[in-house]
């Protein structure tokens, strides 16, 4: 549990930019969170397949007909860019 | 040593549902941008995916059909990245427990069969689009925009172990598996479209080596001959640099139409963390037994049943092959009048051959609704039996395709029956020889060249009408 | 006669009668917000205008006898996570503070179908991350009790508006114990429905498997009422279920256990003491009470804080400036995304995203989330096994009266630790109500839990409400500084 963070790994990861203050803040914080969890962490549980469910509902599969729902402006109408009804955003490289 | 490929495939098999995978969102085809949304496809706060029944009925199928094993208790994964095409910046896909595993698919290549060996056969959706513009190059856009209209369109993800061993294979593969999603009814399995999307990842090691070597993921070919082309390219490439001892690094690879080579896309190194965690959103899927015994007991005829009955009633694998993967009609119509004239190669090539090059001839993909399997069936009779010539039948085919007509009477009514009669023939032939003495000196000095000019002699005497191989046989019999 | 701290039916028996009109009430209501709100900033909009017609409308169905139902014309507020088409959701973050839902939560439907005024939306800890309500972007709400005092959160809006009167409900989202903890501070009833009775779908999420949306209400009657209306499976939300059939606890003659690990270090005199009185109150319905241990309680504050984290990592990825949201820009649009993130969420979202990542990562899952996962699955066979030999479990809602602004802001681990008692039923899916029963040593309200196996709901609603009648506990207080 002593694993030092790699706080601008995770930041990547998340698509968080953080000022370095936040960097350090952020690095101590989570380390004293992680430092708790160590009791957790040390406990023995057995390996079952669990179901991240609390109650195990069953799944019902939705039949396959198809309904309108938002309109073409409803759907760009939050839109921060648009153009010719396409949401614009910065170029995103591969 | 021998240097040799390693090729695995990962295919997007474009599911042909109502709705999307987990809304209910139209998944119609539109020119009209960001058309068929609601909050669950666009990612808005506070929305939920429920799963399609039928996308899963047809993935199970897919799993079936390719001797799958099928998971009965899996689930959904969320597989974190982040993207502008990607509504939530995250993935619905599936992990560890994919719907199908282990399995295997026939294939044939070169003439001969081959089994490609399945890993895996998982559910996951579809992203929205991209257009980059800017000068047309993706690193010099100065905007991208987004059209939401395909995210979340359910789509099948087909992935290979890592046993192909050329690039033919690749090939055969996929044509296969295109032909199993259309005889399936689960995809239009167009790849103009994009209802099927591949990528191939690609290695080479020594003969004798235990190991795999590092592997590169070839992305952006949007055809079977890119798909082949690119393969070449990167053995040949990565062969090189093994020869010359470089390393080869472990990336991701864009094949390059225009330049035909593979390039490296700058942006991904290693392998990304997708922090897969099961979807808390969707309970874990149970598929029945009952559900599981429905699909099975309503499976369509599979492209490789197909292939044997084509295999069984003459054709060899090869041939059995290609008409299978040809339009439906072909097939069929290839079945019935085999049955007719009990002659498969034959009618393998009028069909496949002759009928489809008149129809492509005049921009047509399928024949006329009243060309029967009966007319073809008599035309090629006809034509065996030497009643017409082989350029009367075609004749003949290219009238049937412009109107309903009666092969029979047409060739009678159009005199076009063969004088076959070896009598007559002979008169004929004795009288072009005497007409043409100096022809028959020169024969004789060893101008092979014009007993075909006889011959020709011949037919023209005859107004056509004449056999030419029993012209040929007979004028060579009265020159000796 | 102020009627805003009326119970529904009591109301509802009013506009019957024709003593009372919707839009008196209405007026009411509305009037009490615009005197406590000053003070209190519980709601951060109100709906004036739409609901002076909603009321007109709600006046002409009881005159001509065609009033739909029992919470015809009742205003209720709406915690600002749950979308309301045509307003904004902002979560009380800047990065939704311009969005406009162009969609009703499921729960919102149902309400409107039942002709609930919609008093507008209320103040929470931003997208539903903390125990106080002070970290929403947009200002804190104060306790009623005391405004020197948080409201508790993530609810904290939804409870101080409640127990101020300028609503007679509200809707809440509890995740950890976001509705109870709240309404325990406020001195109402909070309660937290078995996970997947009441759709999800509407509500912003914060973490999918542990989220749901609940009343809170000056009663416990009020409480079964709203969630009655809500509850049913809902096609949109796939966690959400059908009715089953549950053997139900029994409502005389009960064995109550309370929980031992709930009674010791971190819980204060104040809160032991008033579950002992509540013991006794029960004892004298005719009840038994023992005590049980739930050793993996302990392990609650751990387990929930690697759980709720992971999926709220993901759950909050949607928020990056292309579809909607206060866009910061950039050169590319990855770019784009860190910056808008950078600026539109606050300290605590982003440590809890930051956590949730880190959980997941290459490397760390088998030890953080997959651990969590294993120790919560255990933590349900606790319970099963324990509900095998009670009907109820009981214990303080929180470990000590509301505190003071500033008081835990500095110290995470004490802040979390305030969910201590309430987690579990998130972590179990089972539910959970708070009522309040008395008054601490410095006059602030404080609580009691009880709690039942899962789709035990309405009994445990009964049960509640049995309780409820002997205790005794004045609501309203005196705002200080303010009118009341």
């Amino acid at each position: 549990m002593s694993d030092k963070i790699d706080i601008k790994n995770v930041a990547k990861l998340a698509a968080l930019k953080l000022t370095t203050e936040e960097e350090n803040k952020l690095e101590k914080d989570l380390s004293m969170i992680i430092d708790h969890f160590a009791a957790l962490s040390e406990m023995n549980l057995p390996d079952e397949k669990i179901s991240i469910h609390p109650l195990g509902t069953p799944l019902d599969l939705a039949d396959d007909e198809a309904i309108i729902f938002l309109s073409h402006e409803e759907a760009l109408s939050n839109a921060p860019e648009s153009s010719d009804g396409q949401f614009v955003v910065p170029p995103s490289l591969d | 040593m021998k240097i040799v490929p390693t090729i695995g495939m990962e295919t997007h098999v474009e599911l042909k549902t109502n709705s999307k995978m987990f809304c209910r969102c139209n998944v119609v085809e539109t020119d009209k941008p960001n058309e068929n949304l609601c909050p669950t496809c666009l990612g808005l706060p506070g929305s939920l995916p429920v799963p399609n029944k039928r996308a899963i009925e047809f993935i199970t199928l897919l799993a079936l059909s390719t001797k799958c094993q099928i998971t009965t208790d899996g689930m959904f994964h969320r597989k974190n990245y982040f993207y502008p095409d990607l509504p939530k910046n995250y993935q619905i896909s599936q992990f560890d427990l994919p719907v199908g595993t282990e399995g295997s698919l026939e294939i044939v290549v070169n003439g001969e069969f081959s089994t490609v060996e399945i890993e895996r056969v998982h559910m996951e959706e579809d992203t929205g689009k991209s257009t980059h513009i800017g000068s047309g190059r993706i690193d010099s856009a100065t905007s991208t925009h987004l059209d939401f209209n395909r995210a979340g369109i359910p789509l099948v993800e087909v992935v290979t172990k890592p046993l192909i061993k050329s690039s033919k294979e690749a090939v055969s593969y996929i044509e296969e598996l295109r032909q199993l999603v259309i005889d399936l009814d689960i995809s239009e399995g167009k790849l103009e479209k994009g209802n099927l999307r591949f990528d191939a990842n690609i290695s080479v090691a020594y003969e004798n080596d235990d190991e795999l070597g590092t592997k590169v993921e070839i992305k952006n070919m949007n055809s079977l001959r890119s798909l082949e082309k690119a393969i070449e390219y990167e053995i040949s490439r990565q062969t090189k640099m093994l020869n010359n001892n470089e390393t080869i690094i472990q990336e991701t690879r864009h094949w390059d139409e225009k330049k035909e080579v593979t390039s490296s896309m700058r942006s991904k190194e290693g392998s990304a963390d997708y922090r897969y965690f099961s979807d808390p959103d969707i309970p874990n899927m149970i598929l029945s037994e009952d559900f599981i015994d429905k699909i099975k007991n309503n499976m369509p005829v599979l492209p490789s049943e197909k292939r044997n009955t084509f295999i069984n009633s003459g054709l060899s694998i090869e041939d059995a092959n290609s008409i299978g993967k040809s339009p439906k009609w072909m097939g069929e119509l290839y079945k019935s009048v085999s049955d007719i004239t009990n002659d498969s190669k034959t009618s393998f090539n009028w069909i496949t051959g002759e009928l489809q090059g008149q129809l492509r001839k005049l921009g047509e993909t399928s024949p006329p609704e009243w060309m029967t399997a009966e007319q073809l069936a008599e035309i090629i009779s006809l034509v065996k039996s030497d009643k017409i010539s082989f350029t009367s039948g075609k004749e003949i085919l290219g009238e049937l395709i412009e109107e309903k007509i009666n092969p029979e009477e047409y060739a009678i009514s159009n005199k076009l029956i063969q004088e076959n009669d070896t009598e007559e023939i002979s008169k004929m032939v004795k009288e072009i020889i005497k007409e043409n003495s100096e022809v028959l000196e020169r024969i004789a000095n060893g101008e092979q060249k014009l007993i075909g000019f006889l011959v020709g002699q011949v037919i023209k005497l005859s107004k056509g009408k004449v056999n030419p191989s029993v012209a040929k046989e007979l004028l060579l019999k009265e020159i000796k | 006669m102020n009627h805003y701290k009326l119970s529904i039916s009591e109301i509802n028996k009013l506009f019957k009668d024709k003593k009372l009109k919707p839009s008196e009430l209405y007026s009411e209501v509305f009037e009490r917000a615009a005197n406590t709100e000053s003070i209190i900033h519980g709601h951060l909009t109100l709906f004036q205008d739409e609901n002076i017609k909603k009321a007109a409308d709600a006046d002409k169905r009881y005159e001509n006898g065609t009033e739909l139902g029992i919470l015809d014309g009742i205003p209720i507020a709406i915690k600002d996570n749950i979308n309301i088409a045509g307003y904004a959701t902002t979560c009380s973050s800047q990065m939704l503070s311009n969005y406009i839902s162009p969609y009703d939560a499921t729960v919102i439907t149902k309400l409107k179908d039942e002709g609930v005024m919609f008093t507008g939306k209320t103040n929470l800890d931003e997208f539903a991350m903390g125990s106080s309500t002070e970290n929403s972007a947009f200002g804190p709400t104060k306790n009623p009790w005391d405004p020197s005092r948080v409201p508790g959160g993530s609810s904290g809006g939804s409870a101080a508006v409640v127990s101020a009167g300028s609503a007679i409900a509200s809707l809440g989202s509890d995740t950890g114990g976001s509705i109870r903890q709240p309404a325990s501070f406020c001195g109402v009833v909070g309660f937290k429905p078995t996970y997947g009775t009441v759709s999800r779908f509407g509500l912003v999420a914060f973490a999918s498997s542990l989220d749901q949306i609940g009343p809170i209400t000056n009663n416990v009657e009020d409480s079964k009422i709203l969630f009655n209306s809500m509850k049913g499976f809902d096609p949109f939300d796939a966690t959400s279920r059908k009715e089953s059939k549950t053997k139900q606890p029994k409502l005389n003659n009960a064995k109550i256990g309370i929980i031992k690990e709930l009674m010791e270090d971190g819980i204060s005199e104040d809160a032991k003491l008033e579950v002992q009185k509540v013991a006794k109150l029960l004892e004298s319905q005719g009840h038994e009470i023992v005590e049980v241990s739930l050793p993996l309680t302990k392990m609650s504050i751990s387990i929930y804080y690697l759980i709720a984290p992971a999926e709220c990592s993901a759950n909050l990825s949607r928020f990056d400036g292309v579809r909607y949201g206060n866009r910061v820009a950039g050169n590319t649009s990855y770019e784009m995304m860190e910056n808008t993130r950078a600026e539109g969420f606050g300290p605590e979202v982003k440590k809890r995203i930051l956590l949730g990542t880190y959980a997941l990562s290459a490397g760390y899952y088998d030890a953080f989330y997959g651990q969590a996962l294993k120790a919560r699955a255990m933590m349900k066979k606790e319970f099963t096994e324990t509900y095998k030999e009670v009907d109820y479990l009981i214990s303080p809602t929180t470990p000590s009266d509301p505190f003071k602004f500033g008081e835990k802001s500095d110290n995470q681990l004490e802040m979390y630790m305030s969910d201590l008692c309430t987690i579990p039923a998130n972590l179990v899916g089972m539910p959970a109500i708070s009522i309040p029963t008395g008054l601490s040593s410095n006059g602030l309200p404080l609580s009691v839990q009880i709690m039942s196996p899962a789709n035990t709901d309405n009994t445990l609603l009964e049960f509640s409400q049995k309780l409820e009648s002997v205790v005794s506990f004045t609501s309203l207080p005196e705002i200080k500084g303010g009118v009341s």
